[in-house]
């Protein structure tokens, strides 16, 4: 090392030189001088003061030769992705999911998926544009297109995935490496098998790494005008546009947050270092926060949420996924609103009782009995509207003839603390609670729920609730005092057990008919023991009383609930698949996915080992040297003062940083996993093994550096080859296909 | 001081003045020689006063006593099995029976209350199955057991107090942090029961203590003293680990601190050679990592050594494990199994017979799918002559001996006795899942179909020739033909097949659920004579282990089982109410006197601590950023104090804390006791820097490894009048609330619903026994 630090050029020409004046000859032209660092190595050897060039935007120096190159790249990787791209005509894999969702955006069905909406409204839209009319169910892998757009829908990750390529080879070049280097990185992503498969099929992955690629190269844009000159058009460009691709990638996947993970340190590294610096006024480094929290957050944020906006407004219809929403959001889709109804609730009023905090829906009773238990009357949760449903509210103060009373007497609204009984219409049985332990939730502190009695008994005391009003709405005042129609959320207390009426989560089993559990909880969590009447009506009321409907959510609330919805299903995928993987196994290359199998041919996401294993060499290396150099620094070597070391280390450090926060929050994640999630660190991982073949030839002479280059391109799309049957699902023998299989852990199909 | 010294004094004003440009370096030592208790003139008096060895061994002697007086008070009450008693009094009388029993927590703090339980003469017989069930009646020396964590809950208040004084704080902050965990209702409830938490608290209060003396030794290393407190550390926090799962977070804690402290060593700065820095980190391996394990090690030794009987716990071990308990039925009742035994075999996860009966499997299910119509083969759950299944060979056998007997990797196949047919598997889909194969039964003498009824008989974790033994010989069936095991799950077929349990093959051989054995022999070739087989065998005695094997055994099994703890519990809370003391927990009711016991802390106290940590946070945060902007706010000394000593706080409560939120097991307040504590010690650091512009410095004792060119001036605390006042008004208002609270921690006297009303201070303490609030105004 340190004889690198001694060969270091002074800053100026060597004693023996003619002094270099500006004029001189010797100068490279300025149009020459956006070459690569050889060429300017090599002027500085000779003693030649770089030259007083223009800045390029973002620092890209680019040679108008490499053009040419990167138009023959974009070519060669359309040959490689677009290769047969109608074959398989069958639905592969998670177009399952992907195509569906499609469909039903056309048919402005509603749906609730995990990710946000922006890949699949671009496979939307072509589809659209290709005239699918969203009839195709895309039930099972392997079930055969019939008059679907397939190949256009798939054009759309393909053409993402085509667009990443050269992607990377600017990404590198504006990271100060060589062309050399670049395009044997923007080589190895197109010759990566298992981005190659991913970026076939009606996917979301491609959309994901093409606009973490985008992001990447427009922060590294970003970084160099920074450095450069502060707060110019191009500076405040390139970090716009930083933000807009972070939207984007956010609204693609949830992964895309590591994305923006990945700025954010980077961000907070500029920060920081611009606050250690005296001569940037507190001003001055206020404006740069601002600027970039208006860039890398508000735009971001505003991106995503307009993506929302546009998902909302083309799913107006009820569809499938009205089940996970909320009473109010169901309202404002088509198909699912329901009539206005009378705001008061007074005893003898026949009313529907919804669940507050789960969407199991409304207070149910059927004439089925408890198979155990007390053997009497099922008492659920069920979710569509239905005669089972209505209740009567009756008074339990009088004991007697309390089914006369009602209509006869004036409206008695029903307040707060009012002892009542409620009879379930259609079986006159009153809803009934006792010490017997319910069904499923067999603990000590539930009570079962039942339905009981008979049409002339008047019932017991078990049948008495009290009702407690927990809320009311603020703009109803009425409805904090006594019961409103949707407006006031109560609790039921057993009146003998002082249990609270309560549902959660958990099933009946087949003979509850896979209803919600109802039950009678001693220690009700208080969300879920809250209740709201829905529909209400009274004989005696007149027909121009007051009648209420659901407000209409704004746009925020329904995103907000929308996004609470996403949360709790993703995390609720737990269920183990027969192709997840953990963490740990990935960048090993364990094990791929089968995603497609028929007529003996099969495509099966796997990578390309040779550049995969390469890619995870790279970061253990530099995990080593890293730890290595710090242990150095810590004894005192100075190897940071090195220009070289300082130059790799930012670049190669950025790549390393880009992976780890693409990689290892995944391990706090439990829910399932595949090696399809490794796709944006491999990105990285990618660009560092090329960061890191910078580093290593960097003392080569170029010819030689092209010659290593070859070799290891040449390997590289010999394992494309190779696997490549995998990744086109064309035809295969068997022999070749046990031939292929290097790891016993690749479970190819036979 | 000497006119040398003072001359010294003067040329380090210098340096420092040159020191300051570099702001970047911060200097972590506290350097000086000479700890003489001396009393500048400048600090008050009372300060001087109170700051000496008398004033403060008054102190600390007050603070035990109170300390004992609280932890003992009442402690025959309640005289009933109170919440997690239920478990470790019912381990303790494991250990003196000597019953082999399982838990999820490491044996050290179960152990101490076996030996407790033993030293007071109980004999263990008492089942401790239900909270509630009465000691009295049953003469349990329960006292006793409770002596244990409140004697061990007692001391832990002198030690915060030492720890304080030997971090250089003035008597009375040490009085103060001491104070908080005094008279904090929440460390008092769970000392006096028998629970494992105290034994925790105070062990790692005592790694705690035993680190700072270590690293206050740091300019005298490899003396001695030195070597002594370095040991200490690592026993105190073996121990720590020993006692709970949770005392793992002790040893990262105490980990961490070493790794910044040989991270300092390392500094090429400080001019040690890497002859000196291997020194030192050989001497902490060995202290910290080789005398913890071996010490882990030594008490699951002792645990094993001591629960030689077999227990309760038998199931949750393997065969193996088992047969090293005395009296385990497998070992008393295994037996190698010969061909034509007919067996009853049992899955080993579900508990059902592998059943077959004449019905056969109905040709098309309801999804369309098509069967082979063969007889139908169950999973079915009670005794019943269906379950028989005789061994047939498939190779010559000796006409007797030895040879006779199936071993690991046999090739067999097996004859269902009541209907005369073999077991068979085959390439057609299983009736519940179309990705398994259906499992029936052909004719014994159907030769087309020979090649499918093969099976090999594979132990688990067998070896070469190793006997088939009923009961212990846990294996796999797999079906030579196909590979595939024999599996079952808890789904039921329909009514063609009464409802029950579907047998299929799985083609994930080695699926952890498929694993069956052989419940009982019901009969040999002959007959019924195989009782003489086993007849004439005397009492067999245990096997013997390997102790690691064993070791391993139990981890593992303890580890998984820690994990599977999710069931929701009503007082179980989440991490981030913790501090702010959300939530309490129910211990125990006594419906008659209205009598219970809450575990909820002092509020005042837990709220102080919520204040002096983010009052911490925010001024390392602050300092921080000004420091970058060049700009140096607090003397020298304070800072390090902030940095080192209070850093070192900080990393024990962050990493007693923050691991929790990635816990998915079911949490419970008790869990951030020992956090609670730390924030105790921080909140007495955040009280002197407040109340003092100056700290106590330095602290650490003078050696030879110090460096004379970093001599600092030595500084003194003084908090003034304003100290003492405020502390002592500060322990009367926490006394006063701890008073207030008294009746729910000590379970004793009762309370009418309006006083529990009262007593409730947060709405979200879940008191029993509450009055029904009436005409609630909205």
């Amino acid at each position: 090392m340190s004889g690198t630090v001694r060969a270091r050029r002074p800053a100026s020409p060597p004693p023996g030189l003619p002094h270099a004046a500006p004029t001189s000859q010797r100068f490279p032209h300025p149009r020459h001088d956006h070459l690569d660092a050889d060429a300017r190595k090599e002027a500085a050897s000779r003693g030649l003061l770089p030259s007083r060039r223009t800045h390029a935007s973002g620092g890209l120096n680019l040679v108008p030769a490499e053009w040419k190159v990167l138009v023959v790249i974009v070519l060669l990787a359309c040959i490689v992705r677009l290769f047969r791209l109608s074959q398989p005509n069958s639905v592969v894999f998670d177009e399952v999911h992907f195509g569906k969702f499609a469909s039903k955006y056309i048919k402005s069905e509603y749906f609730v998926d995990v990710h946000p909406p922006l890949a699949k409204l671009l496979i939307t839209l072509a589809g659209f544009v290709f005239g699918y009319d969203g009839h195709f169910d895309f039930k099972d892998i392997a079930k055969v297109y019939d008059h679907v757009p397939y190949v256009a829908m798939r054009m759309v990750p393909a053409t993402l995935g085509i667009a990443t390529v050269p992607l990377a080879y600017l990404t590198l070049r504006a990271l100060d490496c060589r062309a050399t280097t670049a395009l044997l990185a923007s080589l190895f992503i197109i010759f990566e098998n298992g981005m190659a498969t991913q970026s076939r099929y009606i996917l979301l992955d491609s959309p994901l790494i093409f606009f973490t690629a985008l992001t990447v190269f427009f922060w590294t844009c970003f970084t160099n005008e920074d450095k450069h000159e502060q707060f110019t058009d191009s500076w405040w460009t390139w970090l716009a546009l930083t933000g807009l691709s972070l939207g984007a990638v956010v609204s693609c996947k949830w992964v895309g947050l590591f994305t923006i993970a990945t700025v954010g340190f980077g961000t907070i590294a500029q920060l920081w270092i611009l606050l250690g610096d005296l001569r940037v006024t507190p001003r001055l480094w206020v404006r740069h926060f601002m600027a970039r929290a208006l860039c890398l957050i508000v735009i971001p944020v505003l991106f995503y949420m307009f993506m929302f906006w546009l998902h909302f407004l083309i799913l107006s219809n009820s569809g499938d996924g009205d089940g996970f929403m909320s009473s109010e959001f169901q309202h404002t889709l088509r198909g699912r609103q329901m009539a206005d109804t009378f705001a008061d609730v007074a005893i003898g009023s026949e009313i529907s009782i919804r669940h507050v905090n789960t969407q199991g829906g409304y207070l149910h009773s059927h004439p089925h009995n408890y198979p155990g238990g007390s053997h009497q009357q099922q008492v659920t949760l069920y979710p569509h509207r239905d005669s089972n449903n209505d209740w009567r509210i009756l008074n339990a103060t009088h004991d007697s003839e309390s089914d006369i009373e009602w209509t006869s007497k004036p409206l008695t609204y029903v307040t707060s603390g009012m002892r009542v009984k409620l009879r379930h219409i259609s079986t006159d049985k009153c809803l009934h609670s006792h010490d017997m332990r319910p069904p499923v939730s067999d603990v000590d502190f539930q009570n079962e729920v039942s339905c009981y009695g008979m049409p002339n008994f008047a019932g017991d005391a078990n049948d008495d609730w009290v009702v407690e009003i927990e809320k009311g709405d603020r703009r109803d005042r009425e409805s904090t005092h006594r019961l409103r129609t949707l407006r006031t959320q109560f609790r039921l207390r057993h009146a003998l057990s002082g249990c609270y009426l309560f549902s959660h989560k958990v099933k009946l089993p087949e003979w509850g008919f896979e209803q919600q559990e109802v039950t009678c909880n001693k220690n009700a969590v208080r969300a879920n023991s809250l209740w709201f009447v829905e529909t209400a009506f009274h004989p005696n009321l007149p027909q121009d009383a007051p009648k209420v409907n659901y407000r209409l959510p704004g746009f925020l609330s329904k995103f907000l609930e929308l996004q609470q919805v996403m949360w709790t299903t993703n995390a609720g995928l737990t269920d183990r698949h027969m192709f997840d993987s953990r963490p740990d196994a990935w960048p090993r290359l364990r094990r791929g996915i089968n995603f497609w199998v028929k007529d003996h041919s099969q495509v099966y996401l796997i990578g390309n080992p040779l550049i995969w294993w390469l890619s995870t060499a790279a970061v253990l290396s530099y995990i080593a040297v890293r730890g290595f150099l710090i242990l150095r620094a810590k004894r005192g070597y100075k190897d940071f003062e090195n220009t070289k070391v300082v130059k790799y280390d930012a670049l190669c450090g950025f790549l390393f940083l880009g992976w780890g926060l693409h990689y290892f929050p995944f391990y706090l994640m439990s829910r399932q996993l595949f090696l399809h999630h490794y796709f944006p660190a491999l990105y990285f991982a990618i660009l560092l093994s090329c960061g890191v073949f910078d580093l290593v030839t960097s003392t080569l002479r170029p010819r030689p550096r092209l010659y290593i280059a070859t070799f290891l391109l040449v390997l590289a799309i010999w394992n494309f080859v190779y696997f490549s049957p995998l990744a086109y699902g064309s035809r295969w023998t068997r022999a070749d296909c046990e031939h292929a299989r290097w790891l016993k852990t690749w479970d190819f199909a036979w | 001081m000497s006119e040398a010294s003072s001359s010294r004094l003067r040329q380090r004003r210098a340096e420092k003045a040159t020191a300051a440009t570099d702001i970047t370096a911060i200097e972590h030592d506290d350097d000086d020689y000479n700890i003489s208790p001396q009393n500048p003139t400048n600090r008050s008096e009372l300060e001087k006063a109170l700051d000496n060895e008398k004033a403060s061994m008054a102190v600390v002697g007050v603070l035990t006593a109170l300390a004992f007086a609280t932890r003992f008070y009442k402690i025959n009450h309640p005289d009933e099995v109170v919440f997690d008693e239920v478990h470790f009094g019912k381990f303790a009388s494991h250990y003196i029976q000597r019953q082999y029993y399982f838990d999820v927590h490491p044996p050290l703090a179960k152990m101490l209350f076996g030996l407790a339980g033993w030293f007071v003469g109980y004999d263990g017989k008492f089942p401790f199955d239900n909270i509630g069930d009465n000691y009295s009646e049953a003469h349990v020396p329960y006292v006793g057991m409770r002596a244990l964590p409140a004697i061990l809950g007692s001391l832990t208040v002198p030690l915060v107090y030492a720890i304080m004084k030997e971090c250089g704080y003035s008597t009375i902050v040490a009085a103060f942090s001491a104070c908080i965990v005094l008279f904090d209702n929440a460390h008092i409830a769970q000392s006096r029961l028998i629970l494992l938490d105290a034994t925790l608290i105070f062990f790692m209060t005592m790694t705690m203590y035993s680190y700072i003396r270590f690293r206050k030794l740091r300019y005298q290393d490899f003396t001695l003293q030195w070597w002594g407190w370095l040991i200490a550390t690592g026993t105190f926090m073996a121990c720590t680990w020993a006692s709970k799962v949770n005392g793992i977070l002790t040893v990262v804690a105490v980990g961490i601190a070493v790794i910044v402290d040989l991270w300092d060593i390392l500094d090429y700065r400080k001019g040690r050679s890497m002859e000196y820095f291997t020194k030192h980190f050989f001497a902490r391996a060995a202290g910290f990592i080789v005398l913890p394990i071996t010490l882990y090690l030594f008490f699951f030794w002792v645990h094993l050594a001591i629960l030689s009987n077999s227990g309760p716990g038998d199931s949750f071990m393997s065969p193996a494990f088992q047969e090293t308990l005395k009296g385990n039925e497998l070992l008393l009742n295994s037996q190698e199994i010969r061909y034509f035994d007919t067996l009853a075999i049992k899955h080993k996860d579900t508990g059902v017979f592998l059943h077959s009966h004449p019905e056969r499997y109905p040709l098309k299910y309801d999804d369309g799918r098509i069967s082979s119509q063969g007889q139908q083969v169950t999973g079915y759950g009670h005794d019943d002559p269906n379950n028989y299944w005789q061994v047939i060979p498939t190779k010559a056998l000796p006409e007797t001996g030895r040879g006779r007997i199936v071993r690991h990797d046999d090739v067999i196949q097996l004859l269902h006795v009541a209907t005369d047919t073999v077991l068979l598997a085959h390439d057609v889909a299983s009736p519940l899942m179309p990705t398994n194969e259906e499992f029936t039964t052909a004719k014994k003498d159907d030769q087309a179909k020979y090649n499918d009824t093969l099976f090999q008989m594979k132990l688990v974790d067998g070896h070469e020739g190793e006997a088939w033994k009923s009961k212990s010989g846990h294996f796999r069936l797999i079906h030579v033909k196909t590979k595939v095991a024999m599996w079952t799950h808890t789904k039921q077929l329909p009514d063609w097949a009464f409802k029950q349990q579907e047998v299929n093959g799985n083609k994930n051989i080695m699926d952890k659920t498929a694993v069956w054995f052989v419940h009982q022999i019901i009969a040999d070739e002959t007959g019924d004579d195989f009782k003489d087989r086993v007849g004439d065998k005397p009492d067999t005695p245990p096997k013997k282990r390997n102790f690691f094997k064993k070791f391993a055994e139990l981890q593992l099994s303890m580890l998984q089982h820690n994990v599977a703890l999710t069931a929701s519990h009503p007082y179980a809370s989440n991490p981030i109410n913790w501090p702010f003391l959300i939530s309490g927990i129910s211990f125990w009711t006594a419906n008659a006197d209205q009598k219970q016991i809450y575990l909820i802390g002092n509020l005042i106290g837990w709220w102080t601590c919520v204040g002096a940590l983010s009052l911490y946070s925010g001024i390392t945060l602050a300092s921080i950023v000004v420091r970058r902007r060049g700009i140096e706010t607090l003397p020298e000394p304070v800072m390090n104090r902030l940095w080192n000593s209070v850093g070192f706080f900080f990393i024990f409560w962050a990493v007693h804390y923050f691991p929790f939120f990635l816990m998915g097991r079911q949490l419970f307040l008790h869990h951030y006791l020992p956090s609670h504590l730390v924030s105790a010690l921080i909140a007495g650091a955040m009280l002197s820097f407040v109340l003092s512009e100056t700290v106590n410095y330095p602290i650490s004792i003078p050696g030879p490894q110090m460096q004379r060119s970093r001599i600092r001036e030595r500084t003194y605390a003084d908090l003034g009048t304003r100290g003492p006042i405020i502390v002592g008004v500060f322990a009367v208002v926490m006394l006063g609330l701890f008073l207030y609270l008294a009746p729910v921690t000590y379970g004793t006297p009762g309370l009418d619903g309006e006083t529990v009303n009262s007593k409730r201070l947060l709405t979200t303490w879940l008191l029993h026994f509450q009055a029904k609030e009436t005409g609630e105004v909205v």
